[in-house]
């Protein structure tokens, strides 16, 4: 930083250069140096308006369009949600650490840092959940394993001989309108026997909610309610979501649960390892992010051409609406947003069987390991767009093109599946770029 | 006719002067001063800082501060942010020569950088011969030029370089001791140097750290939290009085091994390397400064937590005028461009961020500078998804 040195000289000297300076600045061009100096101005403020003006939009960044991310607020909440709204998404991306609570064993040290800007997960983020049958298998530190650990910690290893189960983090928004979508809606679509012997027999996911769900809380009861989120619908209520994402995923105790994870199988246990007092956040802090994920509008679909028309026509043909059902109405909630609307999420949000190429062999809730939750189609558009131009898709990420994807669809959607591969090259092209559109 | 000749003479004069001396009508008072004195190359003062303006002085007590105050419209990706208006940085220090080889000097800032008071010196300097000095207590690590110089009004920019902030931890000052000084290479080069032992970075860079290992979340100027010291060094050749090339260093354990009396973990270890260049080419002032951090992470944090990350910055300044008008004494129109990027994590494409800057800054020298900037910057998250952020910034910042 040598200019440095400059500000040190001198200062008399300073002036007596200066003004030498100047007078052969003022012989060589001839007109006075305030001129010259006042026309610099003129051009430097003039340079500035222009930027201020016309470049301002380039230069100081563009807003993306209404519906193409995924971190935006549904239309029409009033001032006070949006207010929650955004105290839960700084809570959403809050990273926390070891100081503030972050393990012992834990995956990943944020809500955003598994779900790419509010959207799917990659491979770095993968959760391996683990079964043995039917048992969650939790004094083997099931039913995730947690590959990290603060120093002092352990990070759980897998057992041996257990059911393994990878799951990429799945996309956050539009999940309240998926909680306000009403029960009867759900069953509508139900057909646990095939009495229409379409081949094709989705039913719900019955989960008992976790006690600690509030009965004010969707989802919440001592009975079985169906299951609506996870990769096999096997949490009913949002809430029970978020405080298991907050202490299995992050290692953050609350007043739903406030004890640590801990690696049952470690070799030593030290406490007090993360340097925080339990719960790590308040039942506050875990409302915001309840309510954020609920607010979170899903993106707006592309527009419509000519070959996605057709290609919602195939998508029809093929029978692959009936599962990947394109819109479901919401009933009442409390959130007036959510409230009675369509839900254009492309599931039926019921368990089918997906065949022996898909299947885990881990049960979870009612559903076996054959069964998947018909995956939401929302939102495919921009997949690429947050995760560098990859689409990662299935429960496990292992199709990495729609096209990939419904190739690897067996079990109920097996036919579906050969009127794709049936179809003429232009034909599955107007197909996938329909859903990709969504 | 004797007029117009006189005037002819002149504006020749003026041009030989001109071509001989730089490009640069900044480069020309020290033009004029080489071709009447030329440097001696002296050897740089064992003084721990260059000298501040002061507001005061008497009896050998020397006091003094400066104030950075900043006006922004800033946008991220396309939202502006309401915080318009903020203090940047309020400085206070304090010398007392207690005899001409005994220097106390105290100096405390608030940084908007850090969010907080820093106690960047605090220090009892002894000058056991003219060309070095023992010093103690708190004072600014010497981990490359910006952390040893970073007084508001000298800067080009209303915010510091990326790597200055993001990496190294600027203001970073640390507990400690050790010598300074100047000598001469074999070539005749002028060096300076110094040699500390300091506390160093604390485990904060991983475990007080969101999002990634952060190593001035590792700052710590109040004590050792291991015990531990640490070693940290600088040295600097002048090859001319307007060049400098500096080459830094700190090296120590961060972590601690005992919570509550049970181990958790062996000694862990970051070290740092810092890389300063300044020159003057063609008339442009570059500066330029590098940092690349290695960090031992626990296992249990990887790969979240990064064990390599680098920067860099490179900065040209051009004087425009000075004075800018014949009545402004002592001021001078500059403008400054400045590129500068860290890679947070180099085994991941993201946790990244880049930014280009550029300034026209009018000061009164050599007491305050009035800035009007723009920057754009892309920060890449873990995903590497980038978020863009861009402001127009009015930046005032002056001693007192």
């Amino acid at each position: 930083m040598t200019h440095l040195t400059r500000l040190q000289e001198d200062e008399s000297r300073r002036v007596i250069l200066g003004e030498a300076v100047r007078d052969v600045q003022n012989a060589r061009s001839g007109r006075p140096a305030a001129r010259r100096a006042r026309a610099a101005l003129a051009i430097c403020a003039l340079a500035s308006l222009v930027l201020l003006g016309s470049g301002c939009s380039n230069l100081l960044t563009e807003r993306a369009a209404q519906g193409d991310r995924f971190d935006q607020p549904l239309d029409g909440l009033s001032n006070g949600e949006l207010g929650q709204f955004q105290r839960g998404q700084t809570q959403f991306r809050r990273a926390f650490t070891v100081v503030e609570g972050l393990g012992p064993i834990f995956n990943n040290v944020s809500c955003a840092s598994c779900h790419s800007g509010d959207g799917r997960g990659n491979a770095s983020n993968t959760l391996v959940r683990f079964s043995r049958g039917t048992d969650l298998d939790q004094s083997e530190g099931g039913p995730q394993i947690q590959d990290r650990a603060i120093p002092g910690a352990e990070p759980e290893q897998l057992p041996a001989g257990v059911d393994v189960s990878n799951r990429m983090p799945p996309p956050v928004f539009g999940v309240g309108l998926i909680e306000a979508i009403s029960d009867s809606a759900i069953l509508a679509h139900a057909d646990p026997n095939d009495a229409d012997g379409d081949g094709i027999s989705g039913r719900p996911n019955y989960v008992t909610p976790a006690a600690y769900v509030p009965a004010t809380e969707p989802g919440s009861g001592t009975s079985p309610r169906i299951g609506r989120f996870g990769r096999k619908a096997q949490v009913p209520a949002l809430l029970q979501q978020a405080v298991e994402a907050f202490h299995q995923d992050i290692g953050i105790t609350s007043p739903y649960q406030p004890a640590e994870n801990v690696n049952p199988l470690a070799s030593r246990v030290v406490p007090d390892l993360d340097r925080a007092q339990d719960p790590e956040v308040g039942e506050g802090e875990v409302d915001d992010v309840l309510q954020y994920m609920r607010m979170l509008a899903p993106p707006s679909p592309g527009e419509w051409t000519t070959q996605r028309r057709r290609g919602e026509t195939l998508f029809s043909s093929a029978r692959c609406n009936v599962c990947h059902v394109p819109s479901m109405p919401t009933g009442p909630h409390e959130i007036d947003a959510l409230a009675y609307r369509d839900a254009p999420l492309y599931s039926d949000l019921l368990l089918h069987d997906m065949g022996d190429g898909l299947a885990d062999n881990r049960p979870d809730g009612s559903a076996d390991g054959r069964e998947w939750r018909t995956a939401p189609l929302w939102g495919l558009r921009l997949v690429r767009e947050f995760l560098n131009g990859g689409m990662l898709l299935l429960h496990d990420g292992r199709a990495h093109s729609v096209d990939e994807a419904i190739r690897l669809h067996g079990g109920e959607a097996a036919a579906a599946r050969d009127a794709f591969i049936a179809m003429p090259a232009a034909d599955r092209a107007a197909l996938v770029d329909f859903v990709e559109s969504r | 006719m004797s007029a117009g000749r006189a005037s002819w003479r002149t504006a020749l004069a003026a041009a030989l002067l001109l071509a001989a001396s730089a490009p640069a009508l900044a480069d020309a008072p020290q033009a004029r001063v080489r071709a009447v004195e030329p440097p001696p190359a002296p050897l740089p003062p064992p003084e721990p800082v260059f000298g501040s303006p002061y507001h005061g002085r008497e009896d050998g007590i020397a006091w003094g501060g400066h104030g950075d105050l900043r006006l922004g419209y800033d946008r991220v990706r396309g939202v502006a942010n309401p915080e318009w208006f903020s203090v940047e940085r309020v400085n206070g220090f304090f010398e007392a020569r207690l005899h001409p080889r005994i220097l106390i000097a105290a100096q405390g800032a608030y940084d908007r950088e850090t969010d907080d008071f820093v106690f960047e010196r605090a220090e009892l300097g002894i000058r056991a011969r003219d060309s070095w000095e023992v010093h103690g207590g708190i004072f600014l690590a010497p981990l490359g030029r910006t952390n040893l110089e970073h007084d508001a009004p000298r800067q080009e920019f209303g915010d510091r370089s990326l790597v200055a902030t993001q990496l190294i931890g600027v203001p970073y000052a640390e507990v400690g001791a050790g010598v300074r000084g100047g000598a001469r290479s074999g070539a005749g080069c002028p060096v300076s140097y110094e040699l500390d032992v300091v506390t160093g970075y604390d485990d904060g860079l991983v475990m007080d750290s969101p999002g990634g290992t952060r190593l001035p979340r590792g700052r710590n100027n109040y004590g050792d939290k291991n015990a531990i010291p640490a070693l940290a060094g600088r040295v600097a050749l002048h090859p001319s009085a307007r060049t400098e090339l500096g080459l830094a260093a700190q090296s120590g354990q961060y972590n601690a091994t005992r919570v509550g009396g049970v181990s958790v973990d062996r000694p862990r270890y970051v070290h740092l390397v810092v890389a300063d260049a300044g020159t003057e080419v063609a008339g442009f002032r570059v500066w330029s400064e590098a940092a690349l951090a290695l960090i031992d992470v626990p296992p249990g944090l990887k790969p979240l937590f990064a064990d390599r990350q680098w920067g860099g910055s490179v900065e040209l300044a051009r004087t425009l005028r000075e004075p800018v008008f014949r009545a402004w004494k002592s001021t001078s129109l500059t403008a400054a461009l400045r590129a500068d990027a860290v890679d947070l994590d180099r085994a991941i494409p993201g946790d990244s961020r880049n930014r280009l800057s550029a300034s026209l800054n009018l000061r009164r020298l050599p007491f305050a500078v009035g800035r009007f900037g723009w920057y754009y910057e892309v920060l890449r998250d873990r995903f590497n998804n980038g978020t863009p952020s861009a402001g127009l910034t009015l930046t005032v910042a002056s001693y007192f």
